[in-house]
């Protein structure tokens, strides 16, 4: 679909099917994968629609829809992180689990904020001089001052990064720097310049643009995600409080030493 | 409700929150029957707790554990929905520390029903 930036209607179902049906947890498979699979389907919460604009991609710049490749730069970032991954054996204690088994920040968490298997839901709460994102996946509140003020120092590197907003019209265009190289999106580095803008096109779509600016890519990149709007309440996935898995993950660790 | 699919940019690997293979042995499947005896919805995945009885009529308490609560919550399940003294089907595989704590892999009621049964097609009513 790389050449062809929309989906016919007919085109549109064909897929609907095809990824519903490739997703379905349901269909049990050789037991190495299936176990990978965890549970049936109705535990999941992936998507069943493409977006209505028919997009084939959510990438909109560049036209291929694909993220651009990794610069030099991007090469070697992500070339130190796995040389850190590899310091550490698989399971040697709770550090040695990814960020989102921890529970510290989910990958697609963001900024920016992508749609996950499930949880991909969103709470925006705006009052003087803030705008709040609750993001369901895993627990996070972005808190994004809108008064004006400039970014931290760049000696501070946050997880989430450092948000400031300003409004254009009805749009919230929201910048994020600061980041880490510990917590990549697509390849990205602690150097990656986040604009995000959120414009509400009316009653039930807010329309979410988002565009990285990294030297860890050749160019930048523009993807472009409609936020439909979903009954309240979100509930707290407060992912620490019951985290017994990872006290499974580190005994079947042990037990396979023996 | 519609839920759109992160087309290209879906780059959620295809297993849960947790490696559920680091957790639990693809070699020791399993498939027991048992009541409930508590249900944690529970963040990050909930557990459903059974008494599993053996043909000698002892018994053995298992841990399942099961997804995200909030996807449950949303699709109008509740404490409620599973009570104490109902009887389940575990298919599933064992912790690989052989602790008796299984994955739900597929969990069925008596009567052969998936447990809380729905899914993500389209012509799927959540919690129906």
């Amino acid at each position: 679909m790389a050449t062809k930036p929309l989906f016919t209607e007919a085109e549109a179902q064909v897929y609907e099917k095809e990824t519903v049906a490739r997703n379905n947890a349901d269909v049990r498979v050789a037991a190495d994968q299936d176990v990978g699979k965890a549970y049936n389907d109705f535990w999941w919460d992936r998507g069943n629609q493409v977006v209505p604009t028919l997009r084939t991609s959510l990438i909109i710049d560049p036209e291929d829809g694909h993220v651009p490749a990794l610069s030099d730069y991007g090469k070697q970032v992500q070339a130190e992180r796995a040389n850190q991954r590899r310091l550490r054996g698989p399971a040697d204690g709770p550090e040695s689990r990814s960020l989102a088994e921890r529970c510290i920040v989910w990958p697609t968490g963001g900024p920016p904020m992508m749609p996950s298997f499930y949880n991909n839901n969103y709470q925006f709460v705006q009052g003087p001089g803030y705008v709040g994102i609750y993001i369901e996946m895993i627990h996070d509140v972005r808190i994004i001052p809108t008064d004006g003020r400039s970014h931290v120092p760049s000696n501070i590197r946050l997880w989430l990064g450092d948000p400031v907003g300003h409004w254009e019209g009805e749009t919230l265009v929201v910048e994020t720097t600061n980041f880490t190289n510990d917590s990549p999106f697509n390849g990205s580095s602690k150097d990656m310049k986040l604009i995000e803008k959120f414009t509400r096109i009316n009653k039930d779509v807010l329309m979410y643009e988002f565009t990285v600016n990294d030297p860890a890519f050749v160019r930048p990149w523009t993807a472009q995600i409609p936020m439909s709007s979903v009954e309240g309440p979100l509930y707290e996935y407060a992912c620490t409080e019951g985290n017994y898995a990872m006290e499974g993950i580190l005994a079947g660790a042990r037990q396979g030493e023996k | 409700m519609r839920k759109f699919l992160g087309i290209l940019l879906a780059v959620a690997p295809l297993y849960a929150h947790h490696a559920f293979s680091a957790e639990f042995d693809s070699t020791k499947p399993l498939k027991m029957t048992g009541v409930v005896t508590k249900v944690e919805f529970i963040n990050p995945h909930s557990w459903i707790h059974i008494d599993v009885k053996d043909d000698a009529g002892k018994v053995t308490s298992w841990m399942i554990e099961g997804g995200s609560p909030n996807t449950l919550f949303r699709r109008g399940i509740n404490k409620d929905s599973l009570p104490k003294g109902t009887i389940v089907v575990v298919d599933g595989y064992q912790a690989k520390d052989g602790s008796n704590r299984a994955n739900g892999r597929d969990v069925t009621l008596a009567d052969g029903k998936k447990l809380f049964v729905g899914g993500s097609a389209p012509t799927e009513q959540p919690g129906k």
